[in-house]
């Protein structure tokens, strides 16, 4: 057999190879963006012009050649989407913080603490994961109703909560394995605590994590449906993914305020995507989710 | 202020699973105030786990630990003034060359100012004071094992520990820092405890030297001790590079007294250490830099295999006709060429005699006063 024969190269010519895969490279994301920006440029074409421009003449005119605000403000004056949208901010972002929290503790605490059970608890953890939310909602459902909390933002908060925990423990769990222990005992060694050292040195480094699991668990209430509509019944209480797929179900609203209250939707994770998403790399990476 | 350290009957095991790993086993030793002593010994013998009993990272499982005559056994590590560096340098990757020194006096509520000038001080004793205000990240291997050196410098510790701060180092780094490293000392008013498996860096930095096997106590002795009288096979093979040559042989009794006999040589023992011991077989042990190409009251043959130049000194490493290993080192062994014969001469005084189980019977000073016969 030949030096280097079945090596990278011997059929196809290694230049060949490296242009093959640039452009399979460029048509796939050429292809994922089109169906990622398609829906959403429909979305937006649908949402800032009057229904009258977009279905003039009995199609659907999506080439945007007038801008107006007129579905926000009938949104604005004629449903509860502020309230909606500020249900939404207000149980997404307890979740987030006790999500993250929860997190940062139950992590640290498996990685550096050995105790009877651990490994029984850590996989307690990945099989409550595996459940879907419809059937966390029910038994949740009987839980809150007798305790009295059914429409309460703390019922909801701790909903949502228990969806994203056992996937952020486990991402905190993994990255604070990533933390050299020997960071930890210089600074014991120098005096600190072990509180005042998770504070000045573990946090710190472990940011990229604490971050991706932030995101993570906002990105799980923002968009959760499933426990909103268990838990909340009072329309003063609906979260904005429940009200806006109510409002088809009204005469009085059309495509245009539906696909207006969907850009809302959008808004706040488009945010979080543009500022943070390089800490969400950084984390999941770590995770094993490349 | 330096403190004492002691140690006695110190004892830690792990456990795991059902079985206990012993991993320092009955340690008694005092490291007196302000010396620089060297935990030393071969990978698993022990000596980081010594050194984080100290620092009170680990708990003794048995036995007592003070610094002078406080009982620091139980204590945290926060409450030692100890300072360490680690072996993985362990800077906080999140924090500036000038905050990473300055961490310690922080926790410590030392104010900034005074902070600052520490800081300062230490760090153009180190020479880094360019670096201050970089981060960790985006200095050299070198520079980051000064910035660890330096956090540990401004701490004033009593105690320093220093866990293999070297070995990812490159030989150059090396030996600058182990002149950093004595210099720190001399400037620090610490008793200083530096763990490494290079016997080099233990032989040319400390005071004293302790040798670990398998987490027991070999030998604990300054340098020239333990190069020139150690207690048992394993000090010898351990310190002084090449590793001390180990020749087997029994004792006999001859009609000139007793004798070491072995491949090609007897050598004359005194009666008081001897007599009892004839047919034992027991172990010659002889360096490599006192096998000389000429001269010697005895004479071995070795059969040349490698012949390294290390600058003027050539370090041939052979075997004797019976297949023992053999190296030699001399100016002399230039022309040596692959299974070339050559006789080399050696000292009765050069020699450590062991006996079965590895341990010293003697050192060549008991051997020396027995002239062999010369032949007429």
């Amino acid at each position: 057999m030949a030096l280097g024969e079945g090596a990278a190269g011997s059929v196809v010519p290694q230049r060949l190879q490296t242009r093959i895969k640039r452009i399979a490279l460029v048509l796939v994301a050429a292809l994922v963006a089109v169906f990622v920006t398609v829906p959403v440029y429909v979305m937006v074409a649908v949402a800032v012009q009057s229904p009258a421009a977009v279905f003039r003449g009995g199609d659907v005119n999506l080439l945007i050649d007038s801008l107006t605000l007129r579905n926000f403000r009938v949104l604005i004056e004629d449903t509860n989407t502020i309230q909606y949208f500020a249900n939404s901010l207000i149980v997404t972002a307890s979740s987030t913080v006790l999500s993250t929290a929860l997190a940062v503790a139950a992590g640290y605490g498996l990685t550096r603490f050995e105790f009877t059970g651990k490994t029984v608890a850590a996989r307690a953890v990945l099989f409550a994961y595996m459940f879907s939310p419809i059937v966390l909602a029910i038994p949740l459902y009987v839980i809150f109703f007798s305790l009295g909390l059914l429409n309460s933002y703390f019922a909801l908060t701790m909903a949502l909560t228990a969806i994203s925990a056992p996937f952020t423990i486990w991402l905190m769990w993994q990255y604070f394995q990533t933390v050299p222990i020997s960071l930890e005992e210089s600074a014991w060694v120098r005096g600190a605590s072990r509180t005042r050292t998770l504070w000045d040195v573990v946090l710190p480094v472990a940011r990229p994590g604490y971050i991706s699991a932030a995101i993570f668990s906002f990105a799980v209430a923002w968009n959760d449906f499933t426990m909103s509509r268990v838990v909340m019944s009072n329309d003063e209480m609906y979260t904005i993914t429940v009200g806006a797929s109510l409002f088809l179900d009204r005469v009085t609203i059309g495509w245009g305020e539906t696909m207006a209250v969907s850009l809302l939707i959008c808004i706040p994770p488009f945010l979080i995507a543009v500022f943070l998403q390089n800490y969400l790399l950084q984390g999941f990476n770590v995770g094993g989710l490349e | 202020m330096a403190r004492p350290i002691h140690l006695d009957s110190v004892r830690k095991e792990y456990r795991s699973a059902g079985s206990v790993h012993v991993a320092v086993d009955d340690l008694t030793l005092s490291i007196p105030e302000g010396s620089f002593t060297t935990l030393v010994g071969p990978s698993g013998c022990g000596k980081t786990t010594t050194l984080r009993m100290i620092a009170g990272l680990e708990t003794p499982t048995e036995g007592r630990l003070s610094f002078g005559d406080e009982d620091v056994t139980g204590q945290s590590p926060q409450d030692r003034n100890c300072a360490m560096v680690f072996q993985s340098i362990a800077l906080y990757p999140h924090m500036t060359v000038r905050r990473n020194i300055g961490y310690g006096l922080k926790v410590q509520g030392v104010p900034k100012d005074e902070r600052d000038r520490r800081i300062d001080e230490a760090a153009e004793t180190l020479q880094i004071t360019e670096q201050l205000e970089k981060m960790p990240a985006e200095l050299s291997g070198g520079q980051q094992q000064r910035v660890a050196l330096g956090s540990a410098f401004v701490q004033d510790p009593d105690v320093l520990l220093l866990d293999e701060p070297m070995s990812d180092l490159d030989a150059k780094l090396k030996a600058e820092l182990r002149v950093e490293v004595q210099r720190l000392h001399q400037e620090l008013d610490a008793t200083v405890v530096y763990v490494t498996h290079d016997q080099t860096e233990a032989m040319t930095m400390s005071d004293q030297v302790i040798l670990l096997n398998q987490g027991r106590l070999e030998q604990f002795a300054p340098p020239g001790e333990l190069f020139d009288a150690p207690v048992s096979e394993y000090v010898a093979r351990f310190i002084g590079t090449p590793s001390t040559n180990l020749l087997p042989a029994t004792v006999a009794e001859t009609d000139d007294g007793y004798a070491l006999a072995g491949d090609g040589f007897g050598v004359l023992a005194p009666a008081d250490r001897f007599a009892d011991r004839v047919g034992d077989s027991i172990t010659v042990g002889i360096r490599p830099q006192y096998l000389s190409a000429d001269g010697g009251d005895y004479e071995l043959t070795v059969i040349a295999g490698v012949v390294e130049q290390l600058g003027t000194e050539f370090v041939v490493h052979g075997h004797t006709p019976d297949g023992t290993d053999v190296d030699a080192v001399s100016t002399a062994f230039g022309a040596v060429e692959h299974g070339d014969e050559l006789v080399v001469g050696f000292d009765p005084g050069d020699l450590f005699v062991f006996d079965a189980d590895g341990r010293t019977i003697c050192h060549g000073d008991a051997l020396a006063g027995e002239t062999p016969r010369q032949s007429p």
